[in-house]
């Protein structure tokens, strides 16, 4: 293996050779094209989620991805990168097309002041994507700074150990910060069932969900928010949801196909705007008044 | 103050979720079903839609043909063609899906009350899949069948539901003819029900055509005959007529190519913006173009005719040798034109067309050539050092768009050489193109008849063409006047010589 990047010069000289040499040998270099930055904060025990995840993402969404690994319990302060350009053929075209991967691993107190290194490798004027994986640090400068140089923050709040508790927090960044969660991603065919069956529902008092409890919270309290009521949770842990009841009213989905975690991930990188609907239903979380 | 009944107010649990065009339910029935065009086209576009959850949930699909076969015969013919030419992996729990709601219907209606088992057909499917008398009226047929069907199926029109024609090209052969065909079919169907396919219009690319002039600031204040030198458009084939003699000694390239999709794309090039994107206000503007294209003398129209030669190192047969021609004929296989649009923005500015079979290869490209720069401060190493900007919007193949600009060559002195800065689809987009048939069978499920043609922009693009081949009843060209594998013949060349300007050949 090449030896370690340690500066942001060597990664853009390194960045720069990979594109010339990714050619034949007097052809062309191959493209690379970009419609988006996609950052990733994977800690230790999200890696191998993280890189599966990744793996045919960027045949779909084109874009320099900067892979985060923090080490903050390193003894030594220090970034260490690699650099590989992810080039695939695409139907009808006639050259490669590439994407960049930087992995950078984060060390010592170099974890906690990551947007200086991650500003310089950020494609202007595109849009830039942070996947947090596992909980935020709440409150952490990590956390502050990397959303301020973010245009989404995505989450899955299906990894975080307490939920409500995670809500509750991040209600008070969404004055700041754009979110996705793809735990509420996860819900959108049954919301969309559960809307057919309105006018029926409007005065609904209790839910029934079987599946995985982040989304059945997430489901109750939409529905609770869009009624104005409250409503009351009746769940049922399963792997997956399988069961959405409102008030006797099954909901029913229409075919569609589970998707994968790339498959999710993606559809949040094709999101541009506020969620208002989804930060309504996190707000309800909220002991704060927000 | 009292809330109003839920049942009367809007959905609130639908705020937030992406609009999705689903289409009512309804029954599409295809005319012409053991046809070219239905296996290799309509089904697979009917299954990739089916694919991705567009079709709606009740939906039927009547193949309608002359050839007996049963229903289950043809699920299975089908079936083979999605599995053969479908853009997606053949799932069979999609297939079956959508196979449940297909049937077919032998009949002629050239026969008394041939149509009645149609109607009965449909009828039924409205009881067995919900399709409400929704109906979808698909004529993939010849020009000289569309009448009678039209004829039949508007005398039975379902008592409930709505109702929609597609017309497949060629619409008519002539002026005349087009406009005969129109008032047939406007006898039984309005306007907004009558759907005339230019598949063209339903190619991404085309459609970005209008995102890139109407979407980006910087490109209409450059849009007009201030900045543009002129315009190219190429419509160019590789293959000969494919086994399609009979129909390509009738239309010839002016009738198959030109007066369809060449035009679209002059019209797409130089119209106005429209005030929104709905069908008249899109079609509004580009019946201005056509209204305002000036018909071109017969020194700027070319036609030729390819003789023997060699695509990709294989020797080809002439025109005249290929299977079903007349050894004498007079088709033209390839057209060049020099057109101008007499408005404000366009006037004095040439849009040059051609369009040709068993060209050197497959490509359909609009190339904006602007006005070089006026003064370059710079000493040349060669004339060729400094050519003009081109926007080059390449249809098909490698969708795209390209500009190419001049840039310093690294090292002493100013050398200039030309780069293209390529965006292409395939390489930006995550998802593959979806056909241009499934994306206008999909708008007119869904009453959307942006990309489709109406009559008088038909009739305007026919009224052009009747004055170009005019002129060609009085000449007897000497064909064939272009080697198969050439770029056409050497009048075409000179066409755009005489103008001190010269076809891109790449």
């Amino acid at each position: 293996m090449a030896d370690a990047l340690t500066t942001i010069r060597d990664i853009d000289r390194e960045l720069a050779r990979l594109r010339d040499a990714s050619g034949e040998p007097g052809a062309h270099p191959k493209l690379r094209t970009s419609v988006l930055t996609h950052m990733a904060w994977v800690p230790e025990r999200w890696v191998e989620a993280a890189t599966e995840t990744l793996a045919g993402l960027a045949e779909r969404h084109p874009s320099r991805t900067i892979l985060l690994f923090p080490r903050p319990e390193d003894r030594e302060d220090s970034l260490e990168a690699e650099v590989d350009l992810r080039c695939f053929l695409r139907g009808g075209i006639e050259r490669e097309v590439c994407s960049e991967v930087i992995s950078i691993r984060l060390r010592g107190r170099r974890a906690a002041a990551p947007a200086s290194v991650v500003e310089p490798l950020l494609v202007p004027d595109l849009p830039v994507f942070l996947r947090w994986r596992g909980e935020c640090p709440w409150g952490s400068p990590e956390l502050e700074e990397l959303v301020d140089v973010t245009d989404r923050l995505i989450v899955d709040s299906s990894e975080w150990p307490n939920p409500e508790q995670g809500y509750d927090r991040l209600a008070q960044l969404l004055g700041r910060a754009v979110v996705s969660d793809i735990a509420w991603a996860r819900t959108e065919p049954w919301r969309r069932a559960v809307a057919t069956l309105w006018p029926e529902i409007a005065e609904a008092s209790s839910m029934r969900v079987a599946g995985p409890r982040v989304e059945a919270l997430l489901l109750a309290r939409w529905l609770g928010v869009r009624l104005g009521r409250e409503l009351e949770l009746e769940h049922e842990p399963a792997g997956e949801i399988e069961l959405v009841d409102v008030d006797g009213h099954e909901a029913t989905p229409a075919r569609f196909d589970r998707p994968t975690a790339s498959d999710l991930l993606s559809g949040q990188l094709e999101i541009f705007a506020r969620d208002r609907i989804y930060e309504e239903a996190v707000r309800s979380f909220s002991s704060v008044a927000i | 103050m009292t809330q109003a009944p839920a049942a009367t107010q809007e959905n609130p649990l639908l705020a937030g979720l992406r609009k999705r065009r689903q289409a009512e339910p309804c029954a599409l029935t295809i005319f012409g079903a053991s046809g070219d065009l239905t296996q290799r086209k309509l089904f697979p576009a009917l299954y990739a839609l089916a694919f991705r959850n567009l079709l709606p949930a009740n939906f039927g699909v009547v193949g309608v043909a002359r050839t007996a076969m049963s229903d289950d015969d043809f699920r299975e013919k089908m079936r083979q063609a999605v599995a053969e030419h479908g853009r997606d992996e053949f799932r069979q729990d999609v297939w079956d899906e959508l196979a449940e709601g297909i049937r077919y219907v032998s009949t002629d209606f050239a026969d008394e009350g041939g149509e009645q088992h149609v109607v009965e057909c449909l009828n039924s499917l409205d009881g067995e899949r919900g399709t409400g008398g929704n109906r979808v009226y698909y004529l993939a047929v010849p020009p000289s069948a569309i009448e009678a069907i039209v004829v039949a199926m508007g005398q039975r029109r379902a008592t409930g539901g709505w109702t929609r024609v597609i017309v497949e090209k060629p619409f008519g052969h002539d002026l005349e003819s087009a406009r005969h065909l129109n008032e047939v079919i406007r006898t039984y169907f309005d306007e907004s029900e009558i759907f005339r396919i230019d598949h063209y219009l339903g190619k991404e690319t085309v459609q970005n055509m209008l995102v890139l002039r109407f979407a980006n600031g910087i490109f209409e204040p450059i849009w007009n005959r201030q900045f543009i030198d002129h315009v190219q458009i190429t419509v160019a084939e590789s293959l000969g007529i494919e086994g399609r003699a009979a129909f390509y000694e009738q239309a010839g390239a002016i009738r198959d190519i030109v007066q369809n999709h060449l035009l679209q794309l002059v019209a797409l090039t130089a119209m106005e913006p429209p005030i929104d994107f709905s069908a008249d206000s899109v079609r509004n503007e580009k019946v201005k173009v056509l209204k305002a294209m000036h018909t071109p003398g017969p020194k700027h129209v070319i036609r030729g005719q390819y003789g023997p030669g060699y695509i990709e190192g294989e020797e080809v047969p002439g025109y005249r040798e290929e299977e079903g021609v007349a050894p004498d004929s007079m088709t033209e296989t390839y057209v060049a034109a020099k057109l101008f649009v007499d408005n404000w923005r366009w006037a004095d500015t040439p849009f040059y067309i051609r369009t040709g079979k068993r060209m050197p290869r497959r490509e359909t490209t609009i190339a904006i050539e602007f006005k070089r720069a006026p003064h370059p401060p710079f000493e040349l190493d060669s004339e060729d050092g400094l050519r003009p900007n081109v926007l080059l919007v390449h249809i098909q193949p490698d969708e795209g768009v390209s500009l190419a600009v001049g840039a310093k060559v690294p090292g002493q002195g100013m050398t200039i050489r030309t780069v293209h800065m390529d965006f292409l689809y395939g390489g930006t987009f995550r998802t593959g193109l979806p056909e241009a048939y499934e994306r206008l069978i999909l708008d007119c499920l869904l009453g959307d008849a942006t990309l489709f043609t109406r009559a008088d922009e038909v009739e305007e693009q026919w009224a052009i063409v009747d004055a170009m081949v005019a002129p060609w009843k009085r000449d007897r060209p000497s064909f064939p006047n272009y080697a198969a594998g050439s770029w056409g013949p050497a009048a075409a060349a000179e066409l755009l010589a005489r103008d001190g300007r010269a076809w891109r050949m790449h």
